[in-house]
C-alpha cells in the first residue's frame, strides 16, 4: 500500500463556463494534518466535495489508498472510511446529540429491520451497546458528555460545530475533511477546537484535511498547507515556507508589499 | 458499624473482609454507571500502595492529589495513607502559584493528576522540577505529546502494583501494621478568607472519631446513596466520602463531569446531599427561572401553591401542595429521596432555607472549621430553624466568649478530636491542644432552645460611623436570595450609611433580558443597561423592606464583572473575601460615600481561558432613596 492517503491527479472542475478548479494536482501523506487556505471563491470547498463525492470532476483523477476513487458514489466514501464536517452546519436539528451521532455510526451496524426482530439471538444488544459505548468515548473526547441528550437545534454555535465533528468522526474515518472548523467561534472554543484536531491526528491516526482562515491557527498546527487561487494551486509546502512565498502574500494577505 | 479501627486502611480492610461484595462507590463513565465493591476497592488500594513503595515513596512523604473527584483520587489517598503517607488535596481549580506555594511548602515528591489540564500545571512548575519525582496521570486524552521522565499513567501504576501483590501477598498486612492511629493523614488547607492557606495537620484517629460523633447526630447505613460533588480538598468532603463512607458503608457516588452533576443527582436520587451554600442559591434561582421559562398555568400553579404553603403549614394544605406541586418539583431536580440535605462552608440566607424546606427538602445547616474537622453542629431531625446552625455534636463544647448583654460574642470551641496543628515545614511541633478553646473569629449567640446562632465574622460585624451595630453577611444573604444577585458585597463599616456593590446572575437574567427584547452583548454590557437598574432597585428595595430602618442599602452599584476566585475575590470554596473586595474596587467605594452619581471605569479583566479584556464604562451609583 501506497504511503500517501490521497493523490490527486490533475483535477478540474467546470459549472459551465466557470473553472472552480483547473488541474489541481498534490498528496495528502497518511497521519498528516493538512491544510487547504485561499481566499474566497478559490476553490477550496469545491476541492473538499471533489473528495467527498459530491462533485463529479470534469477531468484528472482522484487515488485514496492506491486505488482509484473517481467514479465512486459519496456514501461508499464513507464506507471506506472518509467523513467531513459543512462550512454551514448541516446536522439534524430536531435530533438529540447522541442521535445525531449514532446516524454516522448507522452504516457500520449489521443488524437491520428483521434481525433486530430477535434483538437477543443475533447479537442485537451486544451492538447497541458497543455501538453507544463508541459514542460515548466520542462524546468524552470531544468534552460534551454534558449535552448527550440535548437537541441538536437547541446548542449554541460552537457546540453545534463540535457535534458535527462528532457525528464526523462516528463513521470511523481514516481521513477527515474539516470545512472551516472553527469559522463563527469565539477564542476560547478555537483553542477547544485546535486542540481536539491535533488529538484526533496525533492519538486517533486520522489524517486530516482542513479548510481554515484563522492564519495564527492554520500555521500553528498544520504540517503541510497548500493555497489555492481562482481554482489554481499557487503554492505548496511547510507552513513556514507558505508565510515566506510571495505568490501567496499577494494573493492572500494582500497586496501591500 | 466499625467499632474497633485504628486507621482508614484499616477500616477499608475490616469492610473487604466483612462485606466483599457490598457496593462501595460507583462512577460514571461514558454515560454508564460502574459499580466498585468494599472487595475491590481494597484490592486496588493494595496495588498502589505496593506500586508507589517500590517507586520510593516512604513514611511521611507528601502525595499530592489534583483533579475532579473520582474513585481514584481516593483510592490515591488511602494508598498514600497505607504507607504512612500524607495526602494533600488541591482545588482542581487552583492556579499554578498556588499549587505550588502548598506544593513547596510540603516538600511534596509524587502528585497524583486527573488529566492534561492539570499536567500541565504541574510540569509547568520549572521551580520544583527537582523536587517532584513522580506524577501520576489518569487520563490519557492528550498526555502523549509529553516526554518526561516522571509521567506514569495510573492504569500503568495499578497494573505494575497487581504483579507486586501477586509476588508477595503477605507485604501489604505489614504495610498495615505499621500505620498507627496518630499518624498525620491529611493536610487540609483551610480556607484563607483573609492570607494564604494554611495547611491542617489531621491525623487518623481525628478523623474516624470525628466522624463517628457526626454518625451519631446523623446516623447513615449502607442503604444510603451520597453523590460526591465538593471538592475532595475541603476537610467536610474528606468527612463524607473518606472517614463517614467507610464506617458506614454508604455508598459514594462520583459524577461523570461537573457539568453533569444535575444529571447524574437525578439519576442517583440520593438519600443524603451536602452543596454549598452557593450551589443551594443556584438551584433555587434555576427553579424560579425555569418556572418564569414555563406556560402561564403552571407559572400561576407554582405561585398559588407556594403562597399557600408560606402562609398555612397545616395538615390539609400541605398535603395538597404536596401532591399537587412539591413532589414533582423534587422530582424534577432528581431529591425525591433525600432523607437529609445538608450546607455548609459558609452560611444559606434564611430565605433561601425556608424556600427548600417548605418544598419539602429535610435541609439543615451545619458550622464548623477546617481546624476542628469541618462540621460540630447540625440540626437535629425535626428540630430545624431557619436562623440557627443547630446543636453540637456529642464531645464538643461550645461557648461564647465575652458574651455583651445579648449574649452575643466570639464563638469559642473545645473538639477531642480537633487538628494536631498547622503545618510548618521548619517547626514540627507546632501543636495545638485538643483541650484548649480554639477561637474560632465568628460572633454568635445561643438562642432560647440552645441552639447556636452564628451572625458573622467577629472582624466583620462592624458599626457604621453612626455606631450602628450590623452584619454584612446577613444583609448579602438577602439580597442573594433574589434570583437575579449572585453575589453581593455590603459596605458600611464607619460610613455613614450601608451600601452594597451587587454581581448581577448573568444565568438569569440574561433570559430575563431575552424575553424582554433588552439587547446586550457581554456581562459588563448586561450590567449596565437601565432595564436591568430599574429591575434591580425593585429586588432591592423588597430586601430594604425587610430590614430594620437603619440597615437598609442606600446606594448600590452593578459590578462590571461576576467576583470569582482567580481573583482572590472568593476563596475556592466561594466564601466572600470582603475586605479585600472593599479594598480591591476602593475607587467605587469612594464614589458612593463621595455622593458622585456615577464612575468612569477603565481597567483590564483576567478572563477564564487566559486571556483579557479591556473595560470602559461608566458606572452608575444607583440611589434608592
Amino acid at each position: 500500500m501506497s504511503k500517501n492517503m490521497l493523490d490527486l491527479k490533475n483535477i478540474s472542475v467546470q459549472f459551465g463556463g466557470i473553472k472552480a478548479l483547473a488541474d489541481v494536482s498534490f498528496k495528502v501523506e497518511k497521519n498528516t494534518l493538512f491544510s487547504i487556505i485561499g481566499p474566497n471563491g478559490a476553490g477550496k470547498t469545491t476541492l473538499l466535495n471533489v473528495i467527498s463525492g459530491r462533485y463529479k470532476p470534469t477531468s484528472g483523477e482522484l487515488y485514496y489508498e492506491g486505488k482509484n476513487l473517481t467514479k465512486i458514489h459519496p456514501n461508499k466514501r464513507a464506507s471506506l472510511g472518509i467523513g467531513r464536517t459543512f462550512q454551514n452546519l448541516a446536522l439534524f436539528d430536531h435530533m438529540t446529540v447522541l442521535e445525531n451521532i449514532f446516524i454516522g455510526r448507522h452504516h457500520l451496524l449489521r443488524n437491520d429491520f428483521l434481525k433486530g426482530a430477535v434483538y437477543w439471538i443475533l447479537g442485537g444488544q451486544k451492538e447497541e451497546v458497543g455501538n453507544r459505548l463508541e459514542a460515548e468515548k466520542i462524546l468524552d473526547f470531544l468534552e460534551i458528555s454534558d449535552i448527550r441528550k440535548s437537541i441538536a437545534g437547541t446548542l449554541s454555535y460552537g457546540l453545534r460545530k463540535r457535534v458535527e465533528l462528532a457525528r464526523a468522526i462516528a463513521i470511523n474515518p481514516k481521513l477527515i475533511l474539516l470545512d472551516e472548523p472553527m469559522a463563527g467561534m469565539n477564542q476560547e472554543e478555537k483553542e477547544d477546537m485546535a486542540r481536539f484536531i491535533i488529538d484526533l491526528n496525533r492519538e486517533w491516526n486520522i489524517t486530516v484535511i482542513m479548510i481554515e482562515h484563522d492564519m495564527g491557527v492554520v500555521m500553528d498546527i498544520s504540517k503541510k498547507i497548500i493555497v489555492l487561487d481562482f481554482g489554481e494551486k499557487i503554492a505548496e509546502g511547510l507552513p513556514e515556507d507558505i508565510v515566506k512565498n510571495e505568490r501567496v502574500q499577494q494573493a492572500y494577505l494582500g497586496d501591500d508589499k | 458499624m466499625v467499632d474497633n479501627f485504628l486507621t482508614i486502611p484499616h477500616v477499608l480492610v475490616s469492610n473487604s473482609q466483612n462485606y466483599p461484595t457490598e457496593i462501595a462507590m460507583r462512577e460514571k463513565q461514558f454515560g454508564v454507571w460502574k459499580t466498585k465493591t468494599w472487595l475491590e476497592v481494597t484490592e486496588e488500594v493494595k496495588a498502589i500502595s505496593m506500586s508507589l513503595q517500590s517507586k520510593g515513596v516512604k513514611p511521611k512523604t507528601t502525595v499530592g492529589i489534583i483533579g475532579n473527584n473520582t474513585p481514584r483520587w481516593v483510592i490515591a489517598e488511602i494508598a498514600s495513607q497505607t504507607l504512612k503517607g500524607i495526602a494533600l488535596g488541591l482545588y482542581a481549580d487552583a492556579l499554578e502559584n498556588e499549587i505550588e506555594y502548598l506544593l513547596e511548602l510540603t516538600s511534596c515528591e509524587v502528585v497524583f493528576v486527573e488529566d492534561e489540564e492539570q499536567a500541565d500545571k504541574i510540569l509547568s512548575l520549572t521551580n520544583l522540577k527537582q523536587k517532584i519525582k513522580i506524577i501520576i496521570y489518569d487520563e490519557e486524552k492528550g498526555m502523549n505529546k509529553y516526554n518526561d521522565e516522571r509521567l506514569i499513567s495510573y492504569k500503568k501504576l495499578l497494573d505494575h502494583g497487581n504483579s507486586l501483590v501477586k509476588k508477595d501477598s503477605q507485604k501489604f498486612a505489614s504495610l498495615l501494621n505499621n500505620i498507627s492511629e496518630d499518624d498525620i493523614c491529611i493536610f487540609c488547607p483551610t480556607s484563607g478568607t483573609t492570607s494564604k492557606p494554611k495547611l491542617a495537620m489531621i491525623s487518623h484517629r481525628s478523623l474516624l472519631n470525628h466522624a463517628k460523633n457526626y454518625l451519631d447526630a446523623d446516623p447513615k447505613s449502607s442503604s444510603d446513596e451520597y453523590v460526591s460533588v465538593l471538592p475532595l480538598p475541603w476537610i467536610m468532603e474528606q468527612t463524607y466520602a473518606i472517614s463517614k463512607w467507610c464506617l458506614s458503608r454508604m455508598k459514594v457516588n462520583f459524577v461523570e463531569e461537573p457539568e453533569t452533576m444535575f444529571d447524574d443527582l437525578r439519576e442517583i436520587g440520593p438519600t443524603f446531599l451536602l452543596l454549598g451554600p452557593r450551589t443551594w442559591e443556584q438551584i433555587a434561582a434555576d427553579i424560579r427561572s425555569k418556572i418564569m421559562d414555563s406556560s402561564f398555568i403552571k407559572r400561576k400553579l407554582f405561585e398559588f401553591f407556594t403562597m399557600l404553603k408560606r402562609k398555612n403549614n397545616g395538615l390539609i394544605v400541605n398535603v395538597f401542595c404536596e401532591y399537587f406541586l412539591f413532589r414533582s418539583l423534587r422530582d424534577q431536580i432528581g431529591f425525591s429521596y433525600l432523607k437529609s440535605a445538608a450546607t455548609g462552608g459558609a452560611s444559606l440566607g434564611p430565605d433561601t432555607f425556608k424556600f427548600f424546606v417548605n418544598m419539602g427538602i429535610p435541609l439543615r445547616q451545619l458550622y464548623g472549621q477546617t481546624e476542628q474537622l469541618g462540621a460540630y453542629t447540625i440540626h437535629r431531625e425535626k428540630d430545624v430553624n431557619y436562623e440557627s446552625v443547630g446543636m453540637p455534636f456529642k464531645g464538643v463544647k461550645i461557648d461564647i466568649d465575652e458574651p455583651d448583654r445579648e449574649g452575643l460574642g466570639e464563638i469559642i470551641v473545645m473538639n477531642k478530636n480537633c487538628m494536631n496543628g498547622y503545618f510548618s515545614a521548619t517547626n514540627d511541633n507546632a501543636n495545638i491542644s485538643p483541650d484548649q478553646w480554639f477561637h474560632t473569629g465568628d460572633a454568635g449567640y445561643f438562642d432560647k432552645l440552645g441552639h447556636l446562632v452564628v451572625i458573622d465574622r467577629v472582624s466583620d460585624l462592624s458599626f457604621t460611623s453612626e455606631k450602628l451595630r450590623y452584619s454584612p453577611q446577613y444583609i448579602e444573604n438577602k439580597l442573594k436570595f433574589s434570583a437575579f444577585i449572585a453575589e453581593a458585597a455590603v459596605i458600611g463599616s464607619n460610613k455613614p450609611y450601608l451600601s452594597s456593590i451587587i454581581c448581577i446572575r448573568y444565568s438569569v437574567l440574561s433570559k430575563w433580558a431575552e424575553q424582554k427584547r433588552v439587547a446586550f452583548t457581554t456581562y459588563s454590557d448586561l450590567a449596565s443597561k437601565l432595564d436591568v437598574e430599574e429591575l434591580l432597585i425593585s429586588e432591592v428595595k423588597k430586601v430594604n423592606q425587610s430590614v430594620p430602618k437603619k440597615q437598609k442599602i442606600r446606594k448600590f452599584v452593578l459590578l462590571y464583572k461576576e467576583f470569582d476566585a482567580d481573583d482572590d475575590e472568593l476563596t475556592r470554596t466561594k466564601k466572600l473575601r470582603r475586605n479585600f473586595v472593599i479594598n480591591k474596587y476602593n475607587d467605587i467605594v469612594e464614589a458612593i460615600y463621595g455622593d458622585q452619581e456615577s464612575i468612569q471605569i477603565d481597567t483590564v479583566i483576567n478572563l477564564q481561558d487566559g486571556g483579557t479584556q479591556r473595560i470602559q464604562t461608566e458606572l452608575n451609583v444607583i440611589n434608592m432613596e
